[in-house]
């Protein structure tokens, strides 16, 4: 294949990350001057917010060129859509942290650089069309969240969930090259439409297998699918409630993303046991995430795995991208964002200062004495759960109409097997919620900015769960949702 | 576009009466006009004109509403019965009533839904959609045990409703049907072959016998009703949600004919004990609310019997019956909730000789329990001898046994009303409140409406009952993939 020259840069594509690149650097030298991190956070939610326009821009009129260094930095829907959704989790943990930070004591204005550089990592992510570009956008995005996920310094759990985090992360870091060094042995380049042409001749199959199958288990870490999701429940449960609002959404994005272009233009070419075996981890992501799941009392404990569980769903679409599967996971991840933001963000108005107090008993009696709390919650746990006609039921019903239509019964009806018992956990909560008497004090913190989030989140759910073709015909452009696919 | 009012009206309804919760004369305002409104629009549902828009046009669903075949008539019982239930709803719950009613009316809205959606995928939204406001009504207003009956309300309705969900979706991918619009389906998918037809009949049977209920997975209605508010109101929602037969007869039944044929027999014979066990189980309660649950899972084994004879008469009948048993048994729980109301229990050893004291109440009563047993002229008695009828058609013996049901309704009926308001006075109670009376009037009406004169709904029932026999005679000249039908003889087929 010919590569175009080698600087054929489109500015439009890459302006919204750029414009992150600067506000995180501006938010950073801001940083050294401002002790009150909330102007801080306000430049960063501009800054955000002008990354979006860029995205906006581009994806009204796109421009002819789809990418950027030949075919290395991509600006096509998927990129742009996915960007969307990076951005729209980033406004919302802004807004959470926005003056939440202060009352857990973790108020240091060098939060919010951080925050922006790991999105800006997410959206390279997003944009790779190369392996290299996709390192980078893995490296960028992790790092500042291994920093994040301990920043309650002199909390041993907050400072254990960092260390694990960036332990485990740097073995799937070091898979995933491993395997990108086996993949261009085997192929001789990094571009993914090069590796899908000089792989389709045959040769070396095994020596890119083998280089796929470790560039699934990297990105399997990030996207926290078992059983590579280990880390998930300690950190979550560690780390600060503003940032697990950010990193349970943003990383997930950013994993899938390119997954979901690794695997639909490359894994083609390789052996199709690559195929089973990716079709195995998500069985056992759908099975481990909900029954966890189903063990745990404290709520974010819960959320977390069933974080775990909605990667699994996610990797439902993965094995049915050319059915509908790609469109599905933008959507479901649209809906995912919005409803497990939300649902942090209000688990971060029920905890102490010290980020305790996420056990179910202190959910009984909710209902009566934080009623749009408590609604809001239920909202958000339903929309989980898959029941219409909230978000997470139109994602429900893409991905498994994807998954159907590309002939995976056995995942179909293991997946909605499971999805039973997800309901069964969420509504636990629901229960104790209305259910019960409460025996605690109820939780006093009021946060508007907080509430505008959950407001914002809230809408969201609801808005494409009764109109979700709004969203899905834009997304669902067929073959040139994928650049060059 | 009544039919997509008739579903709105509900949910607005239900938000201001989510905001005027410190009002109480308010709520109940909101809660009559919501009654009073819906069932006004519902009067004007029948032929009126459907509704349609693009819901998720990428894998083909439209939220397409049509009031044609039997829809329009369950709206119009199940709003007839809503009236006094949101009344009773708005004056004796205690504490709450307005998310009480909030809840009655967005559950209303979901069986509107339900009733009127032509694709299958916005029926299965409603269908789901309305078990939220059933499991919240138990969880908060219900009684000791509610926790336990909640849930297990939930992983019965969810388990059966998530594998109709891949059924459905299954139906399509492999029938390569257009969309989800149920003309498009009847054409593309008796063309699948009878193993595949009977695979996806049985997921979406299983989520439907949960709702229909049949034995053996129908435990889950009876600690509903017994663990529900003490008013009544809820169960009345109880029995207005029981669409399980509702789903066979406008989907499961039609879209995969092959199917219902092998696997009728079996659903039939579960029938047709539920029908039995149901009624030999009603004799032997002594809790009021567990009864009427027994005695109302008894009628719904004939509303199977009926709809699992795949006979013409049988399946009207049954959707008929369907209606009909909203009002008698609706009736009796309301009636039960009234009992509770004066003595604090629920126990029919606490009760006797009230005729004395409350004659009123009692003539009533008896007029109800005689609707609920099928005494001819009221309103159960139509359906019930048409499903069973239609039954005996095509399948005598299972038939014959269902009819044991109807011997011992006699018994359980009058049974029920000598221990509670004949023999010797217990304590004497007062006669029926003005409040109680207006909220019993609707039901004694409606009684002798559908008794009196059940054709013009027939009719309506039969039109689309005959779909239903088209599709299965179809299967009988097995010329897969063409249509025998065409599109304008489906409802809402000018599409």
């Amino acid at each position: 294949m010919t590569f175009p020259p080698v600087l054929d840069v489109d500015w439009s594509a890459l302006a919204p990350a750029l414009a992150l690149l600067v506000t995180a650097a501006v938010t950073l030298f801001f940083a050294l001057f401002h002790k009150d991190s909330r102007h801080v956070a306000i430049t960063a939610l501009i800054g955000v917010v002008t990354a979006f326009l860029f995205a906006l821009a581009r994806f009204l009129e796109p421009g002819e060129q789809v990418a950027s260094f030949g075919l290395r930095y991509y600006g096509d829907t998927m990129a742009l859509a996915f960007t969307f959704i990076i951005l729209l989790g980033t406004a919302l943990a802004i807004l959470v942290s926005y003056d939440q930070l202060k009352r857990q004591d973790l108020d240091r204005p060098e939060y919010y650089p951080l925050m922006l550089l790991s999105a800006l990592g997410a959206v390279i992510m997003a944009s790779s069309g190369d392996l290299i570009t996709l390192v980078l956008g893995l490296e960028i995005m992790s790092l500042p969240v291994y920093v994040l996920s301990a920043w309650r310094t002199r909390d041993r759990q907050s400072e254990e969930a960092g260390m694990k985090y960036f332990l485990l992360g740097a073995f799937g870091s070091a898979m995933l090259i491993y395997g990108i060094a086996l993949l261009y042995g085997a192929g001789g380049t990094f571009v993914f439409e090069g590796l899908a042409q000089s792989l389709a001749g045959g040769q070396l199959t095994v020596l890119a297998t083998l280089g796929g199958a470790l560039v699934l288990v990297g990105l399997g870490f990030k996207a926290s699918m078992a059983p590579f999701h280990q880390w998930a429940p300690d950190v979550y449960t560690g780390a600060p409630t503003p940032v697990v609002t950010f990193m349970s959404v943003v990383i997930k994005v950013g994993a899938f993303a390119a997954l979901l272009r690794v695997v639909a233009v490359v894994f083609p070419q390789l052996s199709p046991w690559l195929i089973t075996a990716l079709a195995v981890i998500v069985a056992a992501t759908l099975i481990i995430g909900n029954l966890s799941a189903l063990m745990q009392r404290g709520v974010k404990r819960i959320l977390a795995y069933s974080a775990v569980a909605h990667a699994g769903y996610l990797g439902l679409a993965l094995l049915a991208p050319d059915h509908g599967g790609i469109p599905a996971a933008a959507f479901y991840l649209t809906a995912y964002a919005l409803m497990n933001a939300g649902a942090f963000a209000v688990l971060s108005l029920m905890t102490d200062a010290n980020d305790r107090g996420d056990d179910l008993d202190r959910f009984a009696g909710l209902g009566a004495k934080r009623p749009w709390l408590a609604a809001t919650l239920t909202f958000f746990l339903l929309s989980l759960g898959g029941i219409p006609p909230l978000a997470g039921f139109a994602g429900k019903v893409l991905v498994f109409q994807a998954v159907i239509e590309a002939g995976w019964y056995w995942l179909a009806v293991l997946g909605i097997l499971t999805s039973v018992v997800a309901l069964v956990y969420y509504f636990r909560i629901i229960a104790y919620m209305y259910f019960r008497e409460s025996e605690y004090e109820a939780p006093s913190t009021r946060s508007t900015a907080t509430n505008v989030a959950i407001a914002v989140a809230l809408v969201g759910t609801l808005l494409f769960g009764l109109f979700p073709g709004l969203w899905h015909d834009l997304l669902n452009v067929g073959q040139t949702f994928i650049a060059g696919f | 576009m009544i039919s997509l009012y008739v579903i709105l009206l509900p949910v607005l309804m239900a938000l201001l009466a989510i905001l005027a919760r410190g009002s109480a004369p308010l709520v109940r305002g909101l809660a009559f006009l919501g009654g009073i409104g819906t069932f006004a629009l519902a009067l004007f549902l029948a032929g009126s004109e459907g509704f349609n828009a693009a819901w998720l046009p990428g894998i083909g669903v439209n939220f397409a509403l049509d009031a044609t075949g039997a829809g329009p008539v369950l709206v119009l019982v199940a709003a007839l019965v809503m009236i006094p239930t949101l009344l009773v709803a708005a004056s004796r719950v205690e504490k709450g009533a307005a998310g009480f009613v909030a809840l009655l009316l967005l559950a209303q809205a979901g069986l509107n839904g339900i009733f009127l959606s032509k694709d299958l995928i916005v029926f299965y939204i409603f269908w789901e959609a309305t078990l939220i406001p059933g499991l919240l009504l138990l969880g908060i207003y219900g009684g000791d045990r509610r926790r336990q009956a909640t849930l297990k309300y939930l992983v019965y309705a969810v388990a059966g409703s998530f594998l109709m969900l891949i059924s459905i979706l299954a139906l399509k991918a492999l029938s390569g049907a257009a969309s989800f619009h149920i003309t498009e389906l009847m054409i593309a998918t008796p063309a699948l072959s009878a193993a595949t037809q009977t695979w996806l009949f049985v997921g979406m049977a299983v989520g439907m016998m949960v709702k229909l209920p049949l034995w053996p997975l129908h435990s889950w209605l009876i600690d509903l009703n017994e663990q529900n508010h003490p008013s009544g109101a809820a169960d009345v929602l109880g029995s207005l949600y029981k669409v399980g037969a509702f789903g066979f007869f406008a989907w499961a039944l039609p879209l995969l004919p092959a199917g219902a044929e092998r696997v009728a027999p079996y659903l039939l014979a579960l029938a047709a004990v539920t029908a039995v066990y149901g009624a030999l189980a009603a004799i032997s309660q002594d809790h009021l609310k567990r009864f009427l649950a027994y005695g109302s899972l008894s009628h719904m084994g004939i509303i199977g019997v009926g709809l699992f004879g795949l006979h013409l008469a049988g399946l009207s009948g049954a959707i008929y019956f369907l209606a009909a048993q909203m009002l008698s048994t609706g009736g009796l729980f309301l009636v039960a909730g009234m009992l509770y109301h004066r003595r604090r229990s629920f126990s029919v050893k606490d009760y006797g000789g009230l005729a004395k004291s409350a004659p009123a109440f009692a003539a009533v009563s008896l007029f109800l329990i005689f609707a609920y047993i099928g005494v001819p002229g009221l309103s159960n008695f139509p359906g019930e001898f048409m499903a069973l009828l239609g039954a005996f058609q095509t399948s005598p013996w299972p038939a014959a046994f269902a009819t044991l049901a109807v011997i011992a309704a006699g018994v359980y009926g009058v049974n029920l009303f000598q221990r509670l308001f004949q023999g010797t006075t217990t304590v004497p109670t007062t006669d029926l409140s003005p409040l109680e009376l207006y909220v019993l009037v609707p039901f004694v009406a409606g009684v002798l409406w559908l008794g009196i004169s059940p054709a013009p709904q027939l009719r309506q029932i039969e039109q689309q009952a005959s779909l239903v026999t088209l599709q299965l005679e179809r299967v009988v000249e097995a010329q897969p993939g063409v249509p025998a039908v065409t599109l304008a003889e489906l409802p809402g087929g000018e599409r």
